[in-house]
């Protein structure tokens, strides 16, 4: 298949880069092979002038193929592709004529590499455009050159802080930092490709500010930036974690000043070796594992109707109903319903907080104390409080003011979607959504279908998710749904360690090191103590002990130490900072962590402090139990989806892949091991993550 | 009674379907945080959800705003857009000074007369807080003579004299309630009045008592409730629903306290006794009867007809006297034929020189060439939940709130019969338009 053409007229040879199998252009073999062989035609007659253009609309080049870097295992061959796509750009750059990439679309990675090596990029204004070097996001760091051209553009500061956060930029913004010489719109691209040719091969000196020549400073400057990105992973072991993070930090160090030769076999050398760490593969598979999300077949099936959804009307104005007004408001109006002004103003508040670079889309919130403007509501989402009266109450009065095709989505995180459509008078529209706090942050969202929802509803709801930029996750009507009950076994564990005499710190700090994005006592203090204890006493109910928070945990509720909101739980808060241990907490405690230690024959001999191995073990096997429970009561579809929903719904550490697949490389005796030392019972599934 | 509707020379019927206002704030109040356009969009956005018809309705916005925002300078067209109105929708500004949310409604209404649009958003805004602070005119020629300084000791000239040019701002909003033609403050034109038709100080205070208290019993009694919308403003995104100015407990004593505010020491106009300068707007939706009944939508009620007049500039607030003549009198009626009357309390004094004039024989055969008095409402049926005094008087909104809060009234209130809403206009003129909430019936 041709995916490469190249045509010329007059003196312009233009190499056009347009494909039917796949939706955006990538540097595959197949393009790279066809890049290599026009440009040996090229060299050998070149034109006046060559422009590369791309003939996909909205996509540049969206990068090299991630399949084969995901596939590569010898670090010897990694570093060849490098050298390969190095090769490429450089007899771009040395081509006698000069050059010019027409960037209209997504230009990332390994295409904004070859961008770069044209004389002039021309960035085409456009909602779509945008030009980045991710890499970094995918454990590895640019390796077609990129380190040294990009630096070379628009200077060592800017460059540096591009790669290491990945971020993209727009049109405009390219042409501001000197990325792109010109910006136009679509229009004038003819006469841009005019204005920069006469400007010839472009001879660019280096843009780097006047101190960065200076040893010292220069020094500094990488030692700022280093340990600003580190700050983030102080508690991993960085070399298992993120290890290109500070690799790539050193190999910009190091490349300054380098002769280009070298600089690119460091480049490539250094590629090679972070693109076969564990860390890289896993979180290419956690981007496949969104992008499987995001277009799943549900989606897929639901777009068109979510497509034409505009008018959302959110019920409850607290931090998640106000998250989600602004998930919603991405690309539509929104009704924010409360029934006090004082909720109202608090929530608007928040509100206001996070629109404070986007006011366009605050101004698309309104407000609101009576039922006003639901009849032209296209979907009711409510997040009001976790008690079933309320709820029912609630959609009585709103499907008595919609229309009878408005979706209904309710953001229950225990009760039950089928109970809640007991009363409906068209009850196949309501679907559960399940957002994760904070909802503008998290990307997971829980798709719930209850028993009478139309597989068109839950279709529409998946796709409007996806719309609104979150990853879907369908999932069945249980108490807790998926990550919730995966969740609880897991606090539930770590509070038990607890109180079998380990220190608090040293649990959280544990997991922490383990990568999850908080410990799980902290994570209970800042989801709220009554909440949690709500939450287990509900879902104890369901599924037994091993959901319920311990007993002490009462008393702490009743005494009102509910966590970070009031400024004490297991630990103390200065607002949203996290001061020490609360020094009360022997109170609740002291007696019966004594007790339960004698009767608890599996936690008795961790009397003394266990090591962090130990402890992330002793926490995760519940929630691995759980989530094969899951996995054979059919809640959740398959073993991708429930690693996506851990990674993306609850901040399971990326670089290890998922849940699932984390186990997975443990080896099976070591696993059957671990669970019968802790006391647990083998799961009848647990071949499935080996699968 | 048969009426022969001539001045409209139309048969359609103007009907307002749905009507919202916001609080109104005092200047540098609660409204602060939010520029004229912005506190337009909230009404307009409101107003659209409140009512069952669709954007893609509407044919026309048509809102009036006084101190018209530099950096809005149709602020119509920003307010519509802003507020989701589809871009294909015209939108226009209109300016009478005070009753520029009146005019805004009249000409909604003659445009759907003439039969060139049937759907209109009409409505006023103002926020009198953001009125801005000017530089003196010797300031702008110094600051124009340094852009055209080519050479350096040029500029250096240019840039002293721009140092030397006068720095103290003008202050917009008081040169806007300055008539230019007799060179006289609004204040100043009400203290005219005081003079001549003999009105105390005592007078005019308990008149503002009395607004006080209405407007104080009317949110008590949750009557405002729907009229007005809440509104979440920044910093502290707080919910404003009570007009800010209303004193509850406002009495004769604390308003003895007050100094005149325009013509020290021996003047009558007080602060007190003067309306409120404000922040606020008020948005209606227009349409005729046919096209409301054939959509099924709801009916708050019908312009029929409406005037506007000329009069003296130093006297500018006998204007309802004028208008409200002009208007009644082609159908034979006058002011104690309504059920309710609102007169824009501009000032007290103000005010009670209107009655005063509409029952003196002398004035009215003078001024207005009638044959006797033509006879002033009474005071029950005036003004009944209190006016510009309490509420305050956002210049551009009260032409519009004045519809609206007088179409509530006789829908809710009286149950149908006519009303008049009229007010004076700075520059000597009167605006007066008569409605009532049911089809005009003869």
């Amino acid at each position: 298949m041709e995916v490469v053409t190249l045509s010329r007229k007059g003196g312009v040879a233009r190499l056009r880069l347009s494909r039917s199998d796949r939706s955006v252009n990538v540097l595959d073999e197949a393009c790279m092979e066809q890049l290599e062989a026009h440009l040996g035609t090229l060299e050998k007659s070149a034109p006046q002038l060559l422009v590369i253009e791309s003939g996909m609309p909205g996509c540049f080049i969206a990068g090299a193929d991630l399949n084969i870097i995901q596939s590569v295992t010898d670090a010897d061959a990694a570093t060849r592709l490098a050298e390969r796509g190095q090769a490429l750009c450089r007899r771009i750059e040395a081509l006698s004529s000069p050059s010019i990439a027409v960037v209209d679309g997504a230009c990332m990675g390994g295409g904004l590499e070859l961008a770069m090596s044209c004389d002039h990029i021309i960035a085409v204004y456009g909602e779509k455009t945008s030009l980045g070097l991710p890499e970094i996001k995918i454990g590895i760091h640019p390796g077609f050159g990129g380190c040294v051209r990009l630096p070379r553009r628009i200077g060592w500061p800017q460059a540096v802080e591009m790669i290491l956060t990945g971020r993209p930029v727009d049109a405009e913004r390219a042409h501001r930092i000197g990325l792109a010489q010109l910006a136009c719109h679509p229009e004038q691209v003819d006469d841009a490709i005019k204005h920069l040719a006469s400007s010839g091969k472009a001879n660019r000196g280096r843009t780097e500010p006047w101190w960065f020549h200076i040893w010292p400073i220069r020094k500094l400057f990488f030692y700022k930036v280093r340990e600003k990105a580190l700050a983030r992973f102080r508690h991993l072991d960085i070399e298992e974690a993120y290890p290109s993070v500070p690799g790539t930090i050193d190999l910009l160090e190091e490349i300054y000043g380098m002769s280009d030769g070298l600089a690119y076999a460091r480049e490539a050398g250094s590629l090679g070796k972070y693109a076969v760490t564990p860390a890289c593969k896993n979180l290419i598979r956690v981007f496949f594992l969104g992008e499987a999300l995001k277009k799943q077949e549900m989606v897929r099936k639901g777009k068109p109707v979510a497509k034409e959804l505009r008018r959302t009307a959110i019920y409850g104005a607290g931090v998640m109903g106000g998250g989600i007004a602004w998930v919603a408001s991405r690309d539509g109006d929104v009704d924010l319903h409360d029934i006090t002004g004082d909720a109202l103003g608090h929530g608007m508040k928040l509100l206001a907080k996070l629109a404070r670079r986007d006011s366009k889309r605050f101004q698309r919130i309104r407000p609101a104390m009576d039922s006003s403007g639901l009849a032209s509501t296209d979907v009711v989402i409510e997040a009001v409080l976790e008690d079933i009266d309320v709820k029912k109450q609630l959609w009585a009065d709103v499907e008595s003011a919609v229309r009878k095709d408005t979706l209904l989505l309710t953001n229950t995180s225990s009760l039950s979607v089928s109970d809640q459509q007991a009363g409906l008078k068209y009850p196949g529209r309501m679907v559960g959504l399940h957002f994760f706090n904070p909802a503008p942050k998290m990307p997971l969202v829980e798709v719930v279908a209850g028993s009478k929802s139309t597989k068109k509803s839950v279709q529409t709801t998946a796709a409007l998710a996806a719309r609104w930029g979150k990853f879907p996750v369908v999932v069945a009507d249980c108490p807790g749904f998926l990550v919730n009950r995966c969740l609880m076994p897991f606090m539930s564990a770590a509070l038990q360690l607890f109180e079998c005499g380990q220190k608090l710190e040293h649990i959280d700090g544990a997991l922490k090191n383990f990568g999850m994005p908080m410990g799980a006592i902290e994570l209970a203090d800042r989801v709220g103590l009554d909440i949690c204890h709500h939450v287990g006493s509900h879902l104890s109910e369901s599924y037994g002990k091993r959901m319920a928070m311990p007993l002490w945990f009462d008393q702490m509720v009743e005494k009102g130490v509910l966590g970070m909101k009031s400024g004490r739980g297991f630990y103390l808060y200065e607002g949203e900072k996290r001061l020490g241990m609360n020094p009360e907490l022997s109170q609740y405690l002291k007696l019966k962590s004594h007790r339960e230690k004698e009767f608890d024959a599996n936690l008795a001999d961790q009397d003394d402090a266990m090591t962090d191995k130990k402890i992330v073990e002793a926490c995760l096997l519940p929630m691995l139990t759980e989530a094969l429970a899951c996995l054979s009561e059919k809640v959740v579809d398959s073993t991708e989806h429930l690693d996506a929903a851990m990674i993306y719904g609850i901040g399971f550490p990326p670089f290890r892949g998922g849940l699932l697949h984390y186990f997975s490389t443990i080896k099976k005796d070591e696993l059957r091991h671990s669970f019968k030392s802790s006391g647990m019972k083998l799961p009848a599934n647990l071949e499935v993550i080996y699968e | 009674m048969a009426v022969d509707r001539k001045a409209t020379g139309s048969n359609r019927e103007v009907v307002v379907v749905a009507g919202i206002r916001t609080p109104m704030g005092k200047m540098n109040g609660c409204l602060e945080g939010l520029s004229a356009v912005e506190l337009g969009m909230h009404a307009v956005r409101e107003l659209l959800a409140r009512s069952p018809l669709t954007r893609d309705d509407i044919d026309s916005v048509i809102i009036g705003n006084v101190i018209q925002p530099t950096d809005a300078v149709n602020i119509s067209r920003v307010i519509s857009l802003q507020a989701g109105i589809p871009r294909q929708v015209p939108a226009h500004t209109v300016h009478r000074n005070c009753a520029s949310g009146m005019q805004a409604v009249t000409d909604a209404a003659e445009k759907i007369l003439a039969g060139r649009a049937e759907v209109v958003v009409a409505g006023g805004v103002e926020s009198m807080t953001h009125a801005p602070l000017l530089f003196h005119d010797r300031f702008r020629r110094a600051v124009a003579g340094l852009q055209r300084a080519r050479s350096i000791p040029d500029k250096a000239r240019a840039a002293l004299g721009m140092l030397k040019a006068p720095w103290k701002p003008r202050i917009a909003l008081m040169e806007g309630l300055t008539d230019p033609v007799v060179n006289l403050n609004m204040g100043q034109t009400a203290e005219i009045l005081a003079r001549e038709f003999n009105i105390s100080r005592r007078e005019q205070d308990e008149f503002s008592v009395q607004s006080h208290q209405r407007a104080d019993k009317a949110w008590e009694d949750e009557w405002f409730s729907s009229e007005v919308m809440h509104l979440f403003a920044p910093p502290k995104y707080a919910a404003v629903h009570r007009d800010e100015g209303i004193r509850t407990g406002q009495n004769m004593e604390a308003l003895a306290k007050l100094r005149p505010a325009f013509e020290k020491p021996l003047g009558s106009v007080t602060a007190g006794n003067s309306s409120q300068i404000t922040d606020g707007a008020a948005m209606l939706l227009l349409t005729y009867r046919e096209k409301a009944e054939a959509e099924g939508w709801p009916i708050l009620g019908y312009l029929y007809d409406w005037a506007y007049s000329g009069c003296d500039p130093a006297r500018m607030g006998l204007g309802p006297v004028y208008s409200s003549n002009t208007l009644l009198s082609r159908y034979g009626m006058s002011a104690k034929d309504m059920a309710r009357v609102e007169i824009n309390e501009a000032f007290a004094a103000q005010v009670l020189a209107c009655l005063k004039a509409m029952d003196s024989k002398q004035f009215c055969t003078k001024m207005l060439g009638a044959k006797a008095a033509v006879g002033a409402p009474d005071m029950d049926r005036l003004n009944v939940h209190g006016g510009a005094i309490a509420l305050g008087h956002p210049v551009g909104m009260s032409g519009a709130r004045l519809v609206l809060t007088l179409l509530r009234q006789l829908k809710h209130d009286t149950g149908g019969g006519l009303g008049l809403a009229t007010l004076c206009i700075g520059g000597g003129q009167g605006g007066a338009i008569l409605v009532g909430s049911e089809p005009w019936k003869s």
